[in-house]
């Protein structure tokens, strides 16, 4: 065992698909000699070299429709867009371009592509630059969204949406970059659609993915010395979506809480709400609850974003509610 | 009333040029900017209105529109009332207009193409012409300022246009028999079997120039001529090339940014007298000062002719020295004395 | 620019095919056998075809709204074109698409569009990717004057003018977006201009004049070919029906269409043909019966295609995902 950060676990996933395959480039605003806003790729300027390792012009239309464009004629490229807020500004290369060519055209256009998508608050960064809007995306079919909360994930991940051949938004949390986790010596590929069950309990599940799995744990912890034994599932993929991990796990525990730092308002913890609502309803032996940010932009001072953001100490609440 | 015309061609400025060669472009805004410049220039020093052609673009509503805007229109601005065919025959039209109407000068905007549209229909009003890039022969570059002064000065009527106008030659190309067009700097046959895109710059399909004048500093096929033989405007006849027919090698700017290696022969005087017949053995086109314009298939007869029936050209420079000296700026002799008071008796 | 006889009947017969899969489109609209919208490229014809001629089977190229012609040129199936207008299940898109979503990989055709100006961006991935591979390919990108009020057009336009892309920009300027004219919806009428911004060629022709578009687009491809990047080409032209078909084209000056229906780019092609003695008046009427029963072909094709089962409606959403359906 070694430990590696999450950022280089995102580095080491793009870096062993480049190597195995000439056809994977990554492209984005300062991804080049600058190595990324966040570091994310650096050094891979100097491995691999400008043809592949590419700077955009702040253009975040260009990015997604050079990335479907270029996937559309046989590349496997990863575009880097560097907040998830900047989302918007490529929205319809996304939703109406990436997610939509395969079907509408039968299958006539296949594309092996992959958006990375830094997100999240807890950096002051306030509205513009902190949101966390995996429902919008999640939302969309055609689109593949995964969201690693670790870096032994972040490189299984990462390697598996390079080698889909499908557009694979991959999330990426702006506070877990320097996080380091303990990884196996030989890193593997993480299949899609297998949730991750952290910690094993008995007594309430608590779903969750991203930067929040790290606040489950620690509250499963505090709330074990209260005697309730919380399990903790870290999706990892949101679609495809892991449902037999957590009705298993809904069957064992009776209890659900599911936390993610969206605003909580159409929020996608909702949707892993309703899908146990609809289809485990009797499993369960309390409602359903959830735990998400508040229903406000993300402010910037320091105080209010604490605030406005779910924290551990909100979901041992949210879960001792319920007993 | 001294009047003036103006006309601007909306299409001129962004052809296939910019793609085979390295030729200027200019946006239509920038034709308004200088559209307004000639109508200040020429109301400051006594022209009461200006005709200016319709387009596509509405030039002329745009500069009325700006002129008044901004509260510095003087004169009367006309856009002529006219059929619009989005052509070069809107060009032809409302040159005739402007003649009808005994307009004092013309000044135009445009390639060799638009001028050699106006020469089709004005034969007695002096034409000044500008250039909207770098790249043609017959309009030159001038400041939009200075050439409404030299319009105002040539509309006046004060002065003896013999002082700086002279009347140009054209060749005047006849099929069967029939004038069928003109050109005023050159004719080319090409082996381009279309009018396609219009312009020509490949030299490997050119198979004949003629030219009225030709000059080294000239751009285009003219300049071919005129790196063997420097014919001047006003020099009584003009001359044809073989190309690709065994000449010796010339280099020659056939287009902006391209100066090429050239086979041409001997150039042959064409005086006023001469007349060239020329019978197609294939599907080809000529080209009219640098446009591909007439298609025709083989066994046809045209018949070349250098003759000094062109429009009556205006030297601007020529004509604004004219004005200095005989006190035309001299601020009591023009309206500017007026303006001038004006605005001390704010 | 050299160009065979042979070429300049392949040309002309793939006017035809535009002509006529267009009339029959309009005339099975009207009939009701086509759902949905259709924007029927009639009166375009010399642009898509005097591009096209330029291409190879490997170039790309992409679509818009008003794409059928685009297709056709770039050497689509008639039959499947149809079956898809109609919805069936043996359509380019297995009736999952429709008129404005007909794409073929294999020949290059990556996609008819319904978002106004997305073609930018992704002729402009086209392009990086044929930089990538090393090819001689090209990318032609076609697209309305409508469009280029769109960022994606700024975006696409600087991207492929910055990496030196292997794009062909080509704007078909028929003078209006959807009911609004080019003279309320941009301030220049010439889109071309909007290439010295770009720092690339920009260059008008006559969209009409299939030699024209031909030549400019030609010169273009072998620019792009050479690897000395992008350029715009402005063509000219109108659309002889409405935005859609059903649309009453209130907005039209009157005389208009009919200033242009005198410059319609088939007749023009034909006399040319006809002039310089590149075809007989029988090879014309022999063209025009070959078409006509090609175009019946399609029509029959159509017709006797299935309509898609429901289940395939669930696939190809993903490459290897089938979704769940709903029981009824």
């Amino acid at each position: 065992m070694r430990t590696m950060t999450y950022a280089e676990g995102i580095r080491e996933g793009m870096r062993k698909k480049m190597m195995d395959d000439p056809n994977v480039l990554l492209f984005g605003e300062d991804v080049g000699k600058f190595g990324g806003c966040f570091g994310v790729s650096a050094g891979m300027f100097d491995e691999f070299g400008d043809r592949r390792v590419r700077d955009t012009p702040i253009s975040e239309g260009a990015i997604i429709g050079a990335a479907v464009g270029s996937a559309a004629c046989g590349l496997r490229p990863i575009a880097e867009l560097m907040f998830m807020d900047f989302a918007t500004v490529g929205m319809d290369q996304i939703v109406n371009q990436a997610a939509k060519l395969r079907y509408m055209t039968g299958g006539k256009i296949t594309l092996p592509m992959v958006i990375r998508l830094p997100e999240g608050g807890g950096v002051s960064a306030a509205a513009q630059h902190s949101q966390s809007l995996e429902a919008w995306l999640a939302h969309v079919p055609g689109l593949k969204v995964v969201y690693p909360s670790n870096a032994q994930d972040a490189y299984g991940l990462m390697v598996t949406a390079i080698e889909d051949d499908n557009p694979v938004i991959f999330i990426e949390n702006k506070t877990l970059y320097a996080v380091k986790s303990e990884v196996e010596d030989e890193l593997k590929a993480v299949p899609f659609g297998k949730a991750c069950v952290k910690k094993e309990g008995t007594d309430v599940t608590i779903i969750t993915y991203g930067k929040q799995v790290l606040d489950a744990m620690k509250a499963a912890e505090a709330l074990a010395k209260d005697g309730i034994n919380a399990e903790v599932v870290d999706l990892r993929s949101l679609y495809p979506l892991d449902k037999e991990t957590i009705f298993k796990s809904v069957e064992k525990t009776h209890k659900v809480v599911v936390v993610s730092e969206e605003v909580k308002r159409g929020a996608f913890s909702g949707e892993i709400a309703s899908l146990i609502a609809e289809e485990c309803f009797y499993e369960c032996d309390a409602p359903i609850k959830r735990v998400g940010a508040l229903n406000t932009p993300v402010p910037f001072s320091m105080g209010l974003e604490n605030y406005m953001l779910p924290n551990d100490k909100d979901i041992e609440a949210t879960v001792k509610s319920l007993f | 009333m001294t009047s003036i015309g103006i006309v601007a061609n909306p299409a001129s400025g962004k052809d296939i040029r910019r793609l085979v060669s390295h030729a200027t472009v200019i946006d239509n805004n920038e034709k308004i900017n200088i559209v307004e410049r000639i109508v200040l220039g020429a109301q400051s020093l006594g022209v009461d209105k200006v005709y200016i052609m319709p387009d596509s673009y509405n030039i002329g509503y745009r500069v009325l529109d700006k002129l008044k805007l901004c509260e510095e229109l003087k004169c009367e601005i006309e856009v002529i009332e006219m059929m619009r065919t989005d052509s070069m025959d809107d060009t032809v039209s409302a040159a005739k207009y402007m003649e009808k109407t005994k307009v004092g000068c013309i000044v135009t905007l445009g390639g060799d193409g638009t001028n050699r549209a106006v020469a089709k229909s004005v034969k007695s009003t002096p034409l000044i012409t500008i250039s909207t890039g770098t790249n043609n022969v017959y309009p030159v570059m001038l400041e939009g300022t200075v050439v409404g002064m030299a319009a105002a000065a040539v509309a006046s009527g004060k002065f003896d246009v013999r002082l700086f106008t002279a009347r140009d030659k054209v060749i005047e190309i006849y099929k069967n028999d029939e004038l069928k067009d003109i050109a005023l700097i050159d004719a080319v046959i090409s082996k381009d079997v279309f009018v396609g895109s219009k312009a020509i710059w490949d030299m490997e399909t050119i198979e004949k120039i003629f030219v009225t004048r030709s000059h080294p500093a000239s751009i285009g096929f003219s300049a071919v001529v005129g790196c063997k033989t420097i014919i001047y405007a006003h020099d009584d006849f003009g001359a044809f090339v073989d190309i690709n027919n065994g000449g010796s090698f010339i280099t020659a700017p056939i287009a902006a940014g391209i100066v090429d290696k050239i086979s041409a022969g001997d150039p042959e005087i064409l005086g006023f007298s001469d007349e060239y017949e020329y019978v197609t053995k294939n599907r080809g086109t000529i080209a009219l000062d640098g446009e591909r314009e007439i298609e025709f298939s083989d066994n046809q007869r045209f018949v070349f002719k250098i003759r000094r029936n062109g429009p009556l050209h205006v030297n601007a420079v020529r004509a604004l020295e004219t004005a200095q000296k005989n006190g035309f700026f001299i601020a009591n002799n023009s309206d500017v004395s007026e303006l001038f008071q004006d605005n001390i008796g704010r | 620019m050299k160009i065979s006889n042979e070429q300049l009947k392949e040309m002309y017969l793939t006017m035809l095919k535009i002509r006529k899969f267009e009339t029959r489109a309009m005339d099975k609209f009207a009939e009701g056998k086509i759902p949905g919208f259709v924007h029927l490229y009639l009166g375009e014809e010399a642009v898509a075809t005097g591009a096209c001629a330029n291409l190879r089977k490997d170039d790309y190229i992409t679509s818009t709204h008003r794409g059928h012609g685009h297709i056709i040129a770039k050497g689509g199936e008639l039959n499947y074109m149809m079956a898809e207008l109609f919805g069936k299940e043996d359509g380019y898109c297995r009736g999952k698409g429709g008129s404005m979503h007909i794409a073929d990989a294999s020949k290059g055709i990556l996609g008819a569009n319904g978002i106004v100006g997305a073609g930018h961006n992704i002729a402009a991935g086209a392009g990086l990717a044929i930089q990538y591979k090393g090819t001689d390919q090209v990318c032609v990108c076609f697209f309305g004057d409508a469009s280029t009020n769109q960022s994606t057009f700024h975006e696409g336009l600087n991207l492929a003018s910055i990496w030196k892309l292997p794009v062909v920009f080509v704007c078909e300027n028929n003078g209006y977006g959807i009911s609004v004219s080019q003279a309320r919806h941009q301030a220049i009428t010439d889109v071309s201009v909007r290439a010295t911004a770009y720092n690339m060629p920009g260059v008008t022709v006559d969209g009409n004049d299939v030699f024209a578009v031909y030549e400019a687009v030609g010169e273009a491809v072998a620019r792009a070919r050479k690897g000395q990047g992008p350029t715009l080409i402005e063509c000219k032209t109108y659309r002889f029906r409405g935005h859609f078909e059903g649309d009453p084209t209130v907005y039209r000056p009157s005389g208009e269409l009919e200033a242009w229906l005198k410059k319609d780019p088939i007749p023009r092609m034909e006399n040319y043909l006809k002039e310089n003695n590149v075809i007989t008046e029988e090879e014309i009427k022999k063209m025009n019966a070959d078409v006509d029963k090609m175009i019946d072909d399609a029509n029959a094709f159509a017709d006797n295609s299935k309509v898609p089962a429901l289940e395939s409606a669930l696939e190809d959403v993903y490459t290897d995902i089938v979704e769940e359906g709903r029981i009824r």
